[in-house]
């Protein structure tokens, strides 16, 4: 429109005053609507703090605070600059961070302390004429008072108590409870320490101090890929997410960026206009498929089948028919490619077998410490067989030679990789590898080949030491066999034809998996190619849609492999991208002595969650997968068929596994009877152990002695979102109504465990005690005794770290926790305090003893280089070496308050350190001392540094930490320089005075500091990349070789099938059967489907999911999704409500019905509340569970493997882990809604 | 000079406690005698009053729990009933802690300002007349807490009625409707739910102005009162 009509040509007004050359003019109109602005968006002042539990992004927000209120809150963007030609980081946080300030004024806030009513009703009548201790030992010592509180868990009857009150109850439980059976009773449970880690260390600090048992939680959510620390000897160390930006090709593996890690996605679509390409391996149509330039769908679970035609194609092109330069040296330098393997004969056939070590040789190759754990190969110069450096051998007990170098034993060497050549072998002989592709049942493709394929194999005949002749191969051969790969050595079962039906070629995979061969070999060749040009820069990003299945090995241990073969680890812009879960505590080693209580008395009580719950929620009582099913047909001769739980029990026995409780007898009880008889208390032990007089606890999980007393839940939903099997939790664990459906193997006449003892009546609430600290009141505080209303993410002071980015940023106290609630540091605190006042009247200074595993990262972790059982007589019963070890510690119950709240001694006596090294660390208590001021009161803390506020532990984290106080960073780095004999304080001498605190943070996040605790560096020429240092400053992986482990030689791998990598089918978990299916029976319309939970949008596990417009923006209380074809067959229609279930429990939820989903899975996003829009379920009358509902969890042999090197405990490193994607479910049309709403009465359970 | 009747309803609605059911007599007589309400509100004041005194400590306890402390739907936190989960809720907050201090009061609770017996200790202390503009603003809170409560069989529920009656307002029957439309009233009606919870089709028309029917039924969603949890 012209501005002629509205302009004056002619007039100017006399009454408006110009400016600026008539730029500017001053109006009269009224500008006092400009205040309603003015008042709606002021402010008293502006905090910086996160949200802390649970989720990668660790987005620093700004949190605006008017009059003591929290009114919103803004993505803060003072992020520090990312280097020159890379995207910044900010802005991060997203739609559920933007509506978290909901959660401290919501109705569903815990406000105040609260008992179960008639627990307190009991208490208070107890008291009114006893001690503590006496009134909890009274209540639990008549059955039917303390029946009246645990059976009525979930079914409301909460009153208010004082904390007074309240910590009292607890502390008077916790004192019993180690008195009566032991400390190691006492649990606790928190997850994710990096997100709110002095908040963690609060709970973990009493505990260890009490000699409770702290518990994992990597393992247990199966977020732990145990293919990384079989691989790299590592828990899971990856690159940040500035690195996608460097990568050249980008592959999104079952992972979802851009609906999971949305802070983060913006560097894979910024990546994307730089000219990277991705493919995207999903089977639905995900919100990361719509990115992928190229989408490969194939069928949920059949993702290894996939990884091995990839790594077919890529051998086939880049590694035989052509040798890329690159790719070749990287094998021979950084993996276990050049080793050879002895192959073992058994009835004239050949399988491969242990790795070949210098003690096998005459001479022990010059090698005198450790032969036995030193591997071996040939050196091409001399035609020679060296037992090259780095390999674990040479990391204990002595020093100077643990590195890659190519060198041995001084000299140089060059590594031989395969004796293809005529003159590098001495025969071809046919070697058995198992095939596991004609296993598969359900709705997966089960092939015709034979379950063991004889590959042809170049080999030497060389003689040992013992005299014996010995056929050896390479790995690298053996893994091309593997591979299925015809390299004109004749025989069956490899292909030089990708479209061969041979296992492992791309039309082998196009059958199983449904993915076209000719979109599998594109990827593989661009893939590689890619490699090969860029040195590495290919990546996948991979996550929970691969791991959470039974045979989560397979696929990582594939897709690995790719990366291996292409040189991509330890590459910028390269590597494997595992985010799930682990949300990397970066100041690691500065944050365990606080956590575990280090500076007072070592070691903690750590147990391994998966089979903790696995025993003592009864779980192995309904076990339907025996060993039997999936042990290779290749095993050695053996006692193999047995049930799982006997495989961990042996495993405990061994030292693999730790175990909670320990021994039957109260650890505290079996000090004074050895002090009495006069012995040393490891030998008197091991003595009574092996006479059967003292047992282990993990024999028998139902015996009352050796069930968990007293649980601590912290910082997390357990029964709400990640107890899997969570019927069998309520069932067994807490005693109280439950939706269990399937039969034990009692009733159903199954085969019975060896090891494990039988009870026929199974225990239904061993826990006396169940504490939940949440602001929230989850599905977990409904269920439990009492529950404890802690601050808030905006009202406290905390650590926030992330593997997502490089930076350190704090929680902090915004405003006073509102109501009654308190931090969980002054909880705990507070808690310490009672326990001290209340303990001296049956506790005073104790001895206990500590059973611990054979750790990895210690020298433990050469125990056993062969498996032998002590209990069986194989070998004598040696504590630290064939058996856990037993330490005596001194517990001083009646300080423990004033141990909590001080620095203990034992770092300046004992240094500090992690993984491997330690370092004096007295100057840096010192500064503690400087900093948080010494404790004048008199007692044992006296003269010691303050621990009084969670700022105070805050500073002890970043005090004594490498990556937050350069100066321990070189001295760190020093250390490590002893065992590699190479420089590398290079590393963090720059920032050798750089020391971050508290208030530094407060001010803007800080970059950390390169430390030796992780494989990457901190820099400004590259981003944080994992295996970093491995390759560029030659540190061997923490592994057998040294190397990156890629054929696993430990004799339960190979018994299981699992030396090297295969397709495995998911297990038959026997859930859907004909008698739980009555759907199937009365022939009503139904749909059997396979039950997948990926992480969704619109929550974070159950946070956010009771937060009701965050629900709004998606349907609203729980739903499902599945395929309109699966729909039809059920007779669904979208928004429908269904019921999900099976043997163990059921679910119910609206329906959305999509295209999207692909055909025979049912998703359901997990964590969705039981406490918000939940009706009751038709088939158990309870209201429908959780996701878990239709779980259980099942373990793996070879996840227990310990005392051999990388395959060693350590805590959240190795272990059982919980899988869940395995199972089925019945899916059906509800044919009535019932919200069980009526007034409060005993049935109003979960709800309101 | 204190309105006695006011602060006995503060207590009332008070978490139960052995000095408050002591003081039960003194406040079911305060009650009685306050010739501003009904005959029947009165009646119903007192016999909730003989509850609390006479009952067990630990079930008038858990009741006053399972109702106030975990229902979201009856929470004596006013603000849950407008704002819900709004961020315009901290700003309320920040508003009546002013009034507060206006008042020359400075709150020494932990409860939130919004807390409905800590607003009614405030109104007991300023004229009756401003108590009632008050309490007026929140009438029809009062009116479908009062129905909830009803339906549960609550002894609570002429706290309400009496709260409704002294504001000498009839609440707005048409926000009041809307709040209780909230479907928590038939849980076994399937149609009901399906209504609330079903997502507007999608449809691609020629006009290309007519904007996604699904996100503007979200906003107007969200633009209404704070959907509540049907469950409670």
């Amino acid at each position: 429109m012209s501005h002629l009509l509205d302009r004056l040509n002619f007039f100017q007004s006399k009454e408006l005053e110009q400016f600026s050359d008539g730029w500017g003019q001053t109006t009269r109109e009224s500008r006092d609507w400009e205040d309603a602005y003015r008042n709606r968006w002021r402010h008293d002042k502006v905090v910086r703090s996160t949200h802390g539990v649970n989720c990668t992004g660790s987005c620093s927000w700004k949190i605006y605070v008017k009059s003591g209120i929290v009114t919103w809150e803004t993505q803060q963007t003072d992020y520090p600059r990312t280097r020159a030609g890379l995207p910044n980081h900010e802005p991060r946080g997203c739609a559920r961070g933007a509506s978290y300030s909901w959660y401290l004024y919501s109705a569903n806030r815990v406000k105040n302390p609260l008992i179960r009513g008639s627990l307190m009703r009991a208490w208070r009548r107890m008291r009114e004429t006893m001690t503590p201790v006496a009134a909890w030992s009274a209540i639990q010592n008549d059955p039917i008072l303390r029946a009246s509180y645990t059976k009525t868990r979930g079914k409301g009857g909460f009153v208010r108590a004082s904390w007074d009150e309240a910590t009292e109850i607890v502390a008077a439980a916790n004192a019993y409870t180690a008195k009566t059976y032991g400390p190691d009773r006492v649990f606790g449970f928190s997850p994710i320490p990096a997100m709110s880690m002095v908040s963690y260390a609060a709970g973990a600090r009493y505990l260890s101090l009490l000699g409770g048992t702290c518990m994992s939680f990597y393992d247990w959510y199966c977020d732990l890929p145990p293919a990384s620390p079989q691989t790299w000897g590592e828990q899971t160390d990856v690159p940040e997410s500035a690195d996608w930006y460097n990568a050249g090709f980008l592959m999104l593996w079952g992972s979802n960026v851009p609906q999971t890690r949305t802070p983060d996605a913006h560097f894979y679509t910024e990546v994307r206009y730089r000219g990277t390409k991705s493919a995207v391996v999903s089977p639905d149509y995900s919100e990361a498929a719509k990115f992928g330039d190229i989408w490969l769908n194939p069928q949920a679970g059949t993702d290894a089948a996939l990884a091995m035609a990839f790594g077919h194609v890529i051998l086939r092109e880049y590694h035989l028919d052509r040798q890329a330069e690159y790719f070749e040296d990287y094998a021979r330098k950084y993996t276990d490619m050049p080793m050879l393997v002895r192959l073992d004969q058994a009835d004239g056939r050949l399988v491969p077998g242990r790795m070949l070590r210098a003690d096998d040789f005459d001479g022990k190759l010059g090698e005198t410490n450790n032969p036995d754990w030193k591997t071996v190969a040939y050196d091409q110069a001399s035609g020679q067989i060296v037992a090259p450096n780095g390999s674990i051998g040479f990391r204990w007990g002595e020093e100077g030679d643990w590195n890659l170098e190519e060198r041995a034993n001084g000299a140089e060497v060059n590594l031989r990789l395969t004796q293809l050549l005529e003159s590098d072998h001495d025969e071809i002989v046919g070697v058995d590898f198992p095939y596991f592709g004609g296993s598969a049942t359900g709705d997966f493709v089960k092939c015709d080949h034979p379950e063991v394929l004889t590959r042809n194999i170049p080999v030497r005949r060389i003689k040992l030491a013992d005299g014996k002749d010995a056929l050896v191969a390479t790995v690298f051969d053996l893994f091309c066999a593997n591979y299925g790969l015809d390299r004109g050595l004749g025989g069956e079962w490899v292909s030089k034809d990708f479209n061969d039906d041979t296992p492992y070629t791309p039309a082998w995979a196009e059958k199983i998996t449904g993915v076209d061969r000719e979109k599998i070999i594109a990827v593989a060749r661009e893939f590689a190619g890619n490699a090969e040009k860029t040195h590495g820069k290919s990546m996948v990003i991979l996550g929970a849609g691969l791991n959470h299945w039974y045979h989560m090995d397979m696929a990582y241990r594939g897709i690995i492999n790719m990366l291996v073969m292409c040189g991509c680890i330890g590459q910028e812009g390269g590597g494997w991208s595992h985010y799930v879960g682990q949300e990397k505590l970066r100041p690691q080693t500065g944050w365990q002595p606080l956590a575990f209580a280090l500076d007072w008395n070592r070691p903690p009580r750590h147990m391994n969650s998966t089979s903790c719950w696995y025993a003592h929620t009864d779980q192995w009582r309904y076990e339907t997968l025996r060993a039997g099913e999936i042990l290779s047909p290749t095993a050695p001769e053996g006692d193999w068929d047995i049930s799982l739980i006997d495989y961990n029990i042996r495993a405990e026995r061994m030292g693999w596994l730790p175990s909670a409780p320990q021994l039957k007898t109260n650890p505290l009880e079996v000090s004074k009877a050895a002090k009495a008889a006069g012995k040393d208390m490891k030998e008197y032990v091991a003595a009574q152990l092996k006479s059967g007089d003292l047992k282990m606890s993990c024999e028998d999980p139902d015996a009352p002695e050796n069930w968990p007393r007293n649980l601590f839940v912290w910082r997390s939903n357990l029964l709400g979102s990640s107890g899997k099997g969570h019927e069998y939790f309520l069932k067994h664990l807490l005693g109280t109504d439950h939706g269990v459906m399937g039969k034990d193997l009692g009733e159903e006449g199954g085969v019975m465990p060896k090891e494990a003892v039988w009870h026929d009546e199974a225990p239904k609430g061993k826990l006396d005690l169940l504490v939940t600290i949440d602001f929230r009141m989850s599905t977990t505080c409904v269920y439990s005794d009492i529950v404890l209303p802690t601050a808030s993410w905006y009202e406290k002071d905390d650590l926030n770290t992330s593997d997502m980015h490089p930076f350190i940023h704090p929680l902090q106290a915004a405003v006073d926790p509102a109501y009654e609630s308190k931090s969980d540091w002054e909880i705990f605190k507070s808690i310490a305090r009672k326990f001290s006042e209340v303990a001296p009247e049956v506790l005073g200074v104790e001895t206990d003893i500590v059973q611990l595993p054979l750790l990895h990262d210690t020298p433990a972790e050469l125990a056993q280089a062969h498996v032998k059982d002590w209990k069986k007589g194989e070998c004598d019963l040696i504590p630290g070496k064939t058996a856990p070890n037993y330490v005596a510690v001194e517990r001083d119950y009646p300080n423990l308050y004033k141990k909590f709240t001080s620095v203990g001694p034992l770092l300046e006596k004992l240094g500090n350190g992690g993984k491997g090294i330690n370092w004096d660390t007295k100057v840096e208590v010192k500064h503690l001392r400087d900093l948080n001021g010494v404790v004048l009161d008199e007692g044992v803390s006296q003269g010691h540094a303050k621990l009084e506020t969670a700022i105070d532990a805050a500073e002890m984290i970043l005090m004594l930490a490498p990556e937050t106080n350069g100066e321990v960073a070189v001295k760190a780095w020093e250390e490590l320089e002893k065992p590699t004999g190479r420089h590398h304080a290079h590393l963090a001498e720059g920032a050798h005075h750089t020391k971050i605190r508290f208030r530094d943070i407060a001010a803007q996040p800080r970059k950390i500091i390169s430390s030796p605790t992780w494989s990457g560096i901190e820099s400004e020429e590259v981003c944080y990349n994992a295996g970093y240092t491995n390759v560029h400053e030659l540190i061997p992986w923490r592994t057998l070789t040294g190397r990156q482990q890629l054929y696993q030689d430990h004799l339960w791998m190979r018994a299981f099938g699992e030396g090297f990598v295969s397709y495995r089918p998911p297990v038959d978990l026997k859930t859907v059967t004909a008698a739980v299916n009555n759907d199937a029976a009365e022939g009503s319309p139904h749909v059997v489907l396979n039950f997948i939970t990926p992480h969704q949008k619109w929550g974070i596990h159950s946070t956010y999911t009771d937060n009701l417009l965050m629900l709004t923006l998606n349907r609203g209380g729980p739903v499902v999704w599945m395929s309109e074809v699966d729909a039809q067959k059920a007779g669904l229609v979208d928004n429908d409500w269904v019921e999900a279930y099976n043997i163990n429990g059921a679910l119910t939820a609206r329906v959305v019905v999509s295209q999207r989903i692909k055909q025979g899975t049912l998703f359901m996003y997990h964590a969705q509340e039981k406490i918000v829009n939940t009706p009751g379920s038709e088939k158990t009358g309870r209201r429908g569970g959780i996701h878990n509902s239709v779980t259980r969890a099942t373990l793996k042999p070879t996840h227990m493997i310990g005392g051999y090197a990388q395959l060693s405990y350590g805590f959240n490193y190795y272990g059982t882990v919980g899988s869940n994607r395995d199972e089925f479910v019945i899916v059906r049309k509800m044919k009535k809604i019932d919200w069980l709403d009526q007034p409060a009465t005993a049935q109003v359970e979960a709800a309101e | 000079m204190m309105d006695r009747t006011l602060k006995s309803l503060s207590l009332l609605l008070s978490y139960p406690t052995s000095e408050l059911q002591a003081a039960m007599p003194a406040i079911g007589a305060v009650l009685a005698a306050d010739p501003r309400l009904p005959a029947a509100t009165r009646q119903g004041l007192v016999d909730l009053a003989d509850r609390l005194a006479a009952g067990d400590i630990y079930d008038v306890q858990e009741a006053y729990v399972m109702l106030f402390d975990r229902s979201r739907t009856l929470s004596l936190n006013l603000f849950e009933h407008v704002h819900g989960e709004s961020r315009d809720r901290g700003g309320a907050m920040v508003s009546l802690l002013e009034t507060y201090r206006d008042g020359g009061f400075d709150p020494i609770t932990s409860e939130l300002p919004d807390h409905l017996p800590v607003l009614l200790e405030f109104v007991s202390t300023r004229p009756f007349a401003e108590a009632q503009d008050i309490l007026a603003d929140a009438a029809h809170i009062f009116d479908v807490i009062r129905t909830r409560l009803g339906r549960r069989e609550s002894d609570y529920a002429p706290v309400f009625g009496a709260l409704i009656h002294l504001s000498g307002a009839t609440a707005d029957t048409d926000a009041v409707a809307e709040m209780l439309a909230q479907p928590d009233d038939d849980p076994t009606d399937l149609e009901a739910l399906d209504a609330v919870w079903e997502e507007a089709e999608v449809t691609f028309g020629p006009d290309p102005g007519a904007g996604c029917p699904q996100v503007r039924d979200m906003l107007a969603a969200m633009d209404g009162p704070t959907p509540l949890n049907r469950s409670a």
